[in-house]
């Protein structure tokens, strides 16, 4: 052991997270939001950016908000009645809640991936071709191209291009919901929102999910719901974590599940929330 | 925050035993660590072999235990997946494991030189021996004490303290080198007591390793500021030379 053993450094730690986190521009954002689900009051100022192209997680207890906040991000709250947001989404710019910001437009380019798969009953290509055509009219040759990249980018392409006139029911749970993914990718979206993608599936179908959301991170913005930690912390740039409906910390992953600057934080992330 | 809550009230409670025993064996390992030391350093100055010997058979204990932390710290990594606070605790454990079995093998090869010093005439200790060890266990006690307590400010004014123990190797270094000089045939006697003040005085940084992990682990930080090294003894020249 030299002497160089003891020379100590305050800033190695705080230089090696700036290599991994280089700045990213904020692709969506909530500005003093606050949430009612018919009155109950669920999300509470939250104040939060998601990145561009990068993989933003939100973890918390259940109940704490991040699934509503998620769903605010694409309105899909909106469906029911006497739920009630307040504040802003803005979106590059443009704030979203806004009645006058078109729902088709927003839901092209913001998609959305749930915790069950939920293939449409339908063939496997007709899962992806249904919500291209649903936007544009292509040439079957253009769509069969849209259909097939959709399906590679999703991971899924070398293991249904020979059967793509099946049903999708027939897939795996892992497999459904990469197509699930596929589909979401088809409408060339700019950012997508996953809430728990992974809780239904085994360790080796969440393990082809998290690849696939690294591949995708270098062309879509990507916020993830997760109630696993460990997951949080393989496959996300930045984690937020709520409770109670307000957003108690927001920082670079690294640091947040290694040095927390919040008790809160610290005790949820170390297991001995109470 | 300089200090830290003990590890507890994890929601598994099993999680809290484990680690409490990890801390436990750590600060088992630093209390016959301690007595080892004091030990060897009894044997040199009261010229006794036997004690001395009984040390140097003792240090098998201390590698049992940092072989059981290196068995537990494996375990929890893959079983608990720590984070935060809870990671730092156990890669401090790991690490301050392995600076106490250093510090018990110096205190084993202080006692093994003394076994081959006694059998020379006895030479003229100088005061700066004893004072140099008593330095070293002091800062061992202090650091193993902020490791016990989570206290970061006590292991901060441990680590400052090295330097005097470096300041008093330097000195001792220049005595010894003088009764060498003065008569050549204490050179046998005084390299081995050259050797086992280097030995001290490397304790001494081990100690001082402990406490950077001991801040480390209570802030998650390391210690902000270049430790100024009191060891000189590589400036110094063999005879006062006028060059």
């Amino acid at each position: 052991m030299t002497d160089a053993h003891f020379s100590v450094s305050s800033t190695g730690a705080s230089a090696a997270a700036v290599a991994v986190h280089p700045a990213a521009r904020p692709k969506m954002s909530a500005r003093n939001l606050d949430f009612f689900y018919n009155g109950f009051h669920a999300l509470k100022g939250v104040d939060f950016d998601i990145a561009e192209k990068r993989v933003t997680a939100l973890i918390g207890p259940s109940g704490c908000g991040k699934s509503t906040l998620l769903r605010i991000f694409n309105r899909i709250y909106s469906i029911y009645p006497k739920l009630e947001a307040k504040g802003e989404v803005l979106l590059d710019g443009e704030n979203i809640l806004d009645p006058k910001y078109p729902l088709n437009r927003l839901r092209a380019k913001v998609g959305m991936v749930f915790q069950k798969p939920v293939p449409f009953p339908m063939s496997i290509y007709d899962n992806i071709a249904y919500a291209i055509r649903h936007y544009e009219k292509l040439p079957r040759s253009e769509l069969d191209a849209r259909v097939e990249l959709a399906l590679t980018q999703g991971a899924l392409w070398g293991e249904v291009k020979d059967k793509l006139k099946q049903s999708a029911l027939g897939l795996s749970g892992g497999q459904q919901q990469r197509l699930c993914i596929a589909r979401a990718i088809a409408l060339r979206p700019e950012v997508i929102l996953l809430d728990e993608p992974t809780s239904a599936l085994d360790p080796i179908a969440t393990g082809k999910i998290e690849q696939l959301i690294s591949e995708l991170k270098d062309h879509y913005t990507i916020a993830i719901v997760t109630h696993n930690m460990q997951q949080a912390a393989r496959c996300s740039d930045y984690t937020a974590f709520m409770y109670l409906g307000e957003l108690v910390e927001f920082g670079a992953t690294e640091m947040l599940f290694t040095k927390p600057s919040k008790k809160q934080t610290e005790d949820y992330i170390t297991g001995r929330f109470g | 925050m300089n200090t830290a809550p003990h590890p507890g009230d994890h929601i598994v409670k099993s999680y809290d035993e484990e680690l409490k025993r990890l801390t436990g064996e750590i600060q088992r390992m630093g209390e016959i660590a301690l007595t080892q030391l004091n030990a060897a350093i009894d044997a040199v100055l009261e010229r006794d072999s036997d004690a001395a010997l009984k040390v140097v058979q003792s240090d098998a204990a201390i590698d049992t235990l940092e072989h059981e932390v290196s068995h537990d710290v494996v375990r929890l990594l893959a079983l608990r997946q720590p984070m935060a606070r809870d990671l730092r605790e156990i890669l401090a454990a790991l690490r301050i494991a392995a600076d106490i079995e250093r510090i018990g093998d110096y205190a084993a090869n202080v006692a093994k030189r003394s076994i081959v010093l006694n059998q020379s005439a006895p030479v003229q200790l100088s005061y700066a021996l004893p004072r140099l060890a008593r330095l070293a266990e002091n800062l061992v006690r202090e650091v193993l004490a902020a490791y016990r307590d989570n206290d970061a400010d006590r292991a901060l004014e441990a680590w400052t303290h090295d330097e005097e123990l470096d300041e008093q190797y330097t000195g001792l270094f220049r005595e010894l080198l003088t009764y060498m000089m003065e008569d050549p045939r204490n050179i046998t006697e005084c390299t081995h007591l050259l050797f086992m003040a280097k030995n001290i005085e490397r304790i001494g940084d081990h100690a001082t390793n402990i406490a950077e992990n001991v801040y480390f682990l209570v802030h998650g930080s390391h210690i902000g500021q270049s430790r100024r090294k009191g060891d000189a003894t590589s400036a110094i020249l063999p005879i006062d030379d006028p060059r």
